[in-house]
């Protein structure tokens, strides 16, 4: 038997993730109680779904080897790492200093993510969408987003 | 008929006051604005709400509180189009044709054709209300949970049609979607399932983290990578309305779309949230040339969008008739009513005939000013567009960090967002969609609980889903539905080996 | 000179504990459940009349999931300056112990219990199709027919289940338990026929049982419900040992200071004699009439009690369960 060629690198990279996915909720599962189809518990609907799911992934995989299909293309990580990192940002800045500080944070974070950012504009931006932020969920919505707390001190 | 015509205008008489038009119109211009904010909902509105409108007769305050509910689904519609975001789950269908028009600059006739299809739908809805409450609650009763199970089985055969791409790998989202719903506690036992001690995650994983990382930031991420010399989205402006061809492309799947909308809203359980996949996957189907859809098809709006509406509308009437809530929105009105002093109930009709048909003449000229307040802000939000992407995704970013943040004030949530967008993100580059997921994870509690529920009760018997003659005819409609869309697909393949041959 | 005034500027902005007057700012109330269910209902209600008395506003902030756990957890880690309290109830505060292993809190040892608001009496209703006339009759029916009949309730944790778990107990019936996602859906597939009976609290179910769309047996109070008249009470029926409420009450964090729990203790005395909010509540079925555990130390015998009343019930109820397949 010759090498084998892989028609379809998209295919095959998404058939292994489906089946690592249902492999982690195979396992994720194993302590749950399946029961029967006619009892079913609460890991039944979950170990039948991650075992449909592997099963297609094995078949994507299968495809890929004989079916011609898309290549995998480029995968910029600038971008994504970016915007992760920005939502990351908030999370991390909105409980403790607060809107005020985590919209710039994060805005500015995500600034990185484009070449095209110009930083003095975004600086200015952040301020404005901030603020713009403050009026529209706190005093409009009412709703409770931390604005500006220092432990200790101030609780806005 | 008279009876019919005498009540509503008591109904009319009853919400024609300034102080109700008014509070009518409150409702609907906040349920807009926050249908328009991701994250946010009707319910966290309402809740939010609710001790502004103790100091209002219960009359004024239901009407309001109803305004900001279907407020909600138009604005829902906005950010679906605009920036391909859901902003509710009816919205999530939207998003597929919807802002692949707005990306070839046809965002004014897609936000045109959704607000004037809504409206229609609402008229209808109003009318169906208004005549046939009491006889289409006697068919909700009808419908137990062996019912319920085959009606979502029925409903995961539409995400086959769904799909733009491989039909394979949809089904392969959907499960993942059924999946991801499974995580959480489980209602019967009381066990954590999957969610490895995070509390947070004791509730589920929310619709909105799924939304918002899957459309949101993982767009936003795909959008970073396109070279953009170009503006993402086309910044001709386009025509602000839909042209007259497009109207008359429009008016079968809005008539159509109401329908379904409407008689799937009247099933308590969130029946209307399958309204607009139904209304899609069937447009899709009786397309003269379905390969449009996914690439900016109107009907693809128009259709789902009206039964978005006309659903919203009729799942007031199991609150209004029976008194019982067919969803946590509902929950909150039942809650706002008895606050009030206004225990809802089936005597609700007889006992306070005012309260009843005001509420329903409120609703049909809440849906007349949406349409006057959504119209002429087309034109403001197509400008929006115009907006540079250097400066429009940043912005995105925060206010849907803020939307998720809102939702249950825990940090855990944006994190968790964060890491489902590189997911989403990964996923795309690999060909997978998303919105097939959205419909298993939306599809998935209520399939699995149902069909847990109709096996305790039929003790473990599976036939009683082919006993019981709803649910057969469900089934049976689901079946028919996953083969004429598998069908194709299967020819054309088999077309494509002969060519190669 | 400049170092003296910085430190004088910041000993004087730190906010000093206790030296002001209490309550400076709004209050949240946090209640267990979803906005519209009857603890949150009862919580706005009485809420309001005491923030007229306190000067500020009583905030109700609602935190749902996990049966109610979530909300006392977080509670109970909340700082005891009297700025967060929890609505809690028969669930939160009694049943927990015994229906969740791994509990993060204690409903004795971490709160300081401030005063019961109202109690929400049990009933016992039916399909509109069972075949009983009273509740005599339904006792026996369902003892011996159990094994055929399904019975709805709320979600593991919930006043349904934990109630009906005693009633099932009580009468020695094993009943298939279907669980529903919050009574509203419970109470639709009760009012289709689908489900036979359910135990739950009176201001659900009213409106139903006036218009006739169910049928109720019994009520768990010892004289009958003013919003009810036409229903027996379980003693009149037959059954007396089913006495049941679920009561909600005001609870602060463990550590509170003295003063502040006398002022709400206060303020929750005065809304309960106002008129208008006794009739807001009375209007709903709510019971009003344990005065004992409007108190502090009233209510601390309550919890106390409760809590080793659901351990005992719901420990032979597990045993009397069907056991789960395999």
């Amino acid at each position: 038997m010759g090498r084998v060629r892989v028609h379809a690198p998209q295919d095959l990279v998404a058939g292994a993730s489906l089946l690592a996915v249902s492999l982690f909720a195979l396992w994720a599962a194993s302590p749950l109680d399946a029961g029967r189809l006619s009892t079913p518990g609460p890991g039944l609907l979950p170990r039948v779904l991650a075992v449909m799911l592997g099963g297609v992934g094995v078949w994507l995989i299968v495809l890929s080897l004989f079916r011609p299909g898309e290549s995998l293309g480029r995968w910029p990580v600038r971008g994504p790492l970016f915007i992760a990192l920005s939502v990351v940002a908030f999370a991390l800045t909105i409980r403790t200093p607060g809107l005020v500080v985590a919209g710039p944070a994060s805005i500015l974070v995500a600034g990185a993510a484009s070449p095209e950012t110009r930083w003095r504009e975004l600086a200015i931006f952040a301020v404005a969408v901030t603020a713009g932020c403050v009026a529209l969920f706190r005093t409009l919505l009412h709703l409770p987003i931390p604005i500006l707390v220092i432990p200790g001190w101030v609780v806005l | 008929m008279s009876t019919l015509v005498s009540n509503l205008e008591l109904g009319f008489s009853v919400a024609f006051t300034f102080h109700n038009l008014g509070l009518c119109f409150l409702g609907c211009l906040v349920g807009t604005l926050i249908g328009v904010l991701p994250g946010i909902g009707p319910i966290a509105t309402i809740t939010m709400l609710l001790p502004v409108t103790f100091g209002l007769p219960p009359v004024g305050a239901l009407i309001m509180l109803a305004g900001i509910y279907y407020g909600a689904q138009y604005g829902g519609s906005t950010t679906a189009i605009l920036v391909n975001i859901p902003g509710e789950v009816t919205s999530v269908v939207t998003t597929i044709d919807g802002h692949q028009m707005a990306k070839q600059g046809r965002a004014g006739a897609a936000l045109g054709i959704a607000a004037l299809g809504s409206f229609f739908a609402g008229c209808v809805a109003t009318l169906m209300i208004a005549g046939l409450a009491v006889p289409l609650t006697r068919v909700a009763l009808l419908f137990g949970p062996s019912e319920y199970a085959a009606l979502m089985t029925a409903g995961l055969a539409f995400a086959v049609v769904l799909a733009r791409g491989s039909i394979l790998k949809s089904i392969a989202m959907v499960l993942l979607g059924l999946l991801l719903s499974t995580v959480g506690q489980d209602l019967e036992t009381g066990v954590d399932r999957m969610t490895f001690g995070v509390a947070s995650l004791s509730d589920g994983i929310d619709f909105a983290v799924l939304a918002m990382g899957l459309f949101g930031f993982a767009e936003v991420m795909r959008n970073l990578t396109v070279d953009q010399a170009r503006d993402v989205v086309h910044a001709k402006i386009g025509r602000l309305l839909p042209s007259k061809a497009e109207l008359r492309q429009s008016a079968g799947p809005v008539v159509r779309g109401t329908l379904l909308g409407a008689i799937l809203g009247i099933l308590p359980g969130n029946g209307a949230v399958l309204g607009p996949f139904a209304s899609y996957a069937l447009e899709k189907k009786i397309a003269r040339d379905p390969r449009r859809f996914g690439r900016g098809a109107i009907e693809g709006v128009a259709g789902p969008e009206s039964a978005n509406n006309a659903g919203a509308q009729t799942s007031f009437i199991p609150l209004l008739t029976l008194g019982i809530p067919p969803n946590a929105v509902m929950a909150l009105m039942v809650g706002a009513m008895t606050i009030h002093g206004i225990v809802p109930g089936p005597l609700v009709m007889t006992r306070n005939p005012g309260l009843f048909w005001g509420v329903i003449a409120s609703m049909w000229l809440g849906n007349l000013m949406l349409l006057v307040i959504n119209l002429p802000l087309i034109g403001a939000w197509v400008r929006l567009l115009k907006v540079p992407y250097r400066l429009m995704y940043p912005a995105i970013v925060i206010v849907c960090c803020v939307g998720i943040y809102s939702v249950n004030n825990l940090p855990e949530d944006v994190l968790l967002t964060a890491v489902v967008a590189l997911f989403g993100y990964a996923a795309t580059k690999v060909g997978f969609e998303s919105a097939p997921l959205l419909l298993g994870f939306v599809l998935g509690r209520l399939l699995e609980e149902n069909l847990r529920r109709a096996m305790a009760i039929s003790r473990g018997d599976l036939a009683i889903f082919i006993h019981r003659p709803v649910s057969a005819w469900l089934l049976f409609t689901g079946l028919v539905v996953l083969v004429v869309a598998v069908l194709p697909s299967i020819r054309t393949r088999r077309e494509q080996v002969f060519v190669e041959e | 000179m400049r170092q003296t005034l910085f430190v004088l500027a910041v000993v004087l902005a730190v906010p000093l504990e206790g030296r002001a007057a209490y309550p400076e700012r709004p209050i949240t109330l946090i209640v267990p459940f979803a906005a519209g269910g009857p603890t949150d209902v009862v919580a706005r209600i009485v809420g309001e009349s005491m923030s007229r008395t306190l000067g500020q506003q009583l905030v109700v902030e609602n935190v749902v999931g996990a049966g109610g756990t979530m909300a006392s957890t977080k509670a109970a880690q909340a700082a005891p300056d009297g700025y967060t309290l929890i609505m809690g109830h028969m669930g939160t505060h009694g049943a927990a112990p015994a229906v969740y292993p791994d509990l993060k809190y204690d409903p004795a040892k971490s709160f300081q219990p401030i005063g019961m608001a109202a109690g929400t009496p049990i009933l016992i209703v039916a399909k509109k199709s069972f075949p009983a006339k009273d509740l005599k009759e339904f006792v026996a029916y369902v003892k011996k027919n159990s094994e055929k009949l399904n019975e709805a309730h709320a979600g593991v944790g919930s006043v349904s289940f934990t109630t009906c778990a005693f009633f099932n107990s009580l009468i020695g019936a094993k009943p298939t338990r279907v669980v529903y996602r919050g009574t509203g859906p419970a109470l639709n597939d009760l009012v289709s026929g689908q489900v036979d009976y359910m135990c739950d609290q009176i201001v659900n179910l009213v409106p139903q049982i006036q218009a006739g769309t169910i049928k109720a047996y019994g009520v768990a109070l010892p004289q009958r419900s003013p919003a009810l008249p036409d229903v027996p009470t379980t003693k009149e029926g037959g059954l007396p040992e089913f006495q049941v409420s679920a009561w909600n009450a005001i609870f602060a964090p463990k550590g509170t200071p003295p003063e502040v729990v006398k002022k709400l203790s206060d303020a929750l005395t005065k809304a309960l004699a106002d008129e208008n909010t006794r009739k807001r509540l009375l209007d709903l079925g709510a019971d009003l009439s344990d005065k004992a555990a409007q108190t502090p130390e009233g209510l601390a015998k309550l919890v106390d009690s409760e809590v080793a009343r659901w351990k005992k019930v719901l420990a032979s109820a597990s045993k009397d369960a069907p056991p789960p397949a395999k």
